[in-house]
């Protein structure tokens, strides 16, 4: 049976990415580290992105789609550009381990 | 080559003070033995917003979830307690403590491995016939024959080219003296951002070792 799309782990992973880049646009307010905040969005958006397609349509625990709508709620907590930057790696950590994947 | 104690300035007296807070004793003793998941979770916790405990145990559900065995379980509530307590320090001295608990736990994990008589603390290296630098290394070990200096970061962002410089001159300055000097970045992030950031790096870092989140064990002489 084919699981609804709500979810799946790819579409977890589509409303992670889409706060995800809410976050690294704040952390680009941070003018001398633009280069470093898009590098590190796009090294960890591609990762992330290869989960969702490794796992395309895969049922989600309701446990790991709670983890990752928890973390998602953190980040749009985030005011700091600083505390952003940080963020932008540390999410995408929390995101892969919450669906049972290494960072 | 030779180590000496760094000078002690107005800044270095205020960051002893946070390095000797039983906090940084506790939240060490927390990381020395937690997974690599748990340190992510204390990294996320130490540098969030929630205050609430039931908040992370959401979001890291694979450390708290009822297959979770009650060891585990309750060695993951401890981390969360103390990485909470840092949190709660406010911003400015919350990010001191982040930076002594790091230096704190390379101390303790590289004693696994030399033993922690050969451990120091903000030690500077000078060589023959070169200017010291002033900044000192976070934490060095000082066994005759196999000298290591390692320099220790909350994020990657924390990588930049005066740490590299430094670390790579060293290394050379010890090569120079016949001396094989074992020099790194530890770093409480992820190994991919620190390739990000390493990877737009001006100064070399060949012969640098990095020790992210995932291969802190690594310090103490664990294969991960």
């Amino acid at each position: 049976m084919t699981p609804d799309a709500d979810v799946t782990v790819d579409a977890a992973i589509e409303r992670a990415l889409d706060a995800y880049a809410v976050l690294a646009e704040l952390g680009e307010e941070i003018e001398d580290e633009w280069t470093y905040v898009n590098d590190l969005a796009a090294a960890w958006r591609g990762r992330l992105e290869a989960v969702a397609a490794a796992r395309d349509r895969e049922a989600i625990a309701p446990a790991a789609a709670t983890a990752v709508d928890s973390a998602i709620a953190e980040i749009g907590r985030i005011s700091d550009p600083h505390r952003a930057i940080d963020w932008l790696s540390t999410y995408p950590q929390v995101v892969l381990l919450a669906l049972g994947e290494q960072p | 080559m030779r180590f000496q104690d760094a000078a002690r300035d107005g800044r270095a007296v205020v960051y002893a003070g946070i390095q000797a807070d039983p906090l940084v004793a506790r939240a060490t003793d927390a990381l020395v033995a937690a997974s690599h998941p748990e340190r992510v979770m204390a990294r996320a916790v130490m540098n969030g917003e929630s205050t609430d405990p039931k908040t992370w145990m959401a979001m890291f559900s694979t450390l708290f979830g009822s297959d979770v065995g009650e060891a585990d379980r309750r060695r993951a509530e401890g981390i969360l307690a103390v990485a909470l307590e840092v949190a709660d320090r406010g911003e400015q001295v919350r990010s001191q403590f982040r930076g002594a608990i790091v230096e704190a736990l390379t101390a303790r994990l590289l004693g696994r491995r030399v033993g922690e008589p050969a451990i120091r603390r903000e030690r500077r290296i000078l060589f023959d016939g070169v200017l010291a630098e002033i900044h000192p290394y976070d934490v060095t070990v000082e066994l005759d024959g196999s000298p290591e200096a390692w320099d220790c970061k909350w994020g990657a962002r924390g990588i930049g080219d005066d740490v590299l410089h430094q670390l790579d001159d060293a290394r050379a300055h010890a090569a120079g003296e016949e001396i094989g000097l074992r020099t790194g970045l530890v770093v409480f992030d992820a190994d991919r951002s620190c390739q990000v950031r390493l990877a737009r790096a001006n100064a070399p870092y060949d012969g640098l070792e990095i020790v992210s989140l995932e291969t802190l064990d690594r310090l103490g002489g664990a294969t991960p």
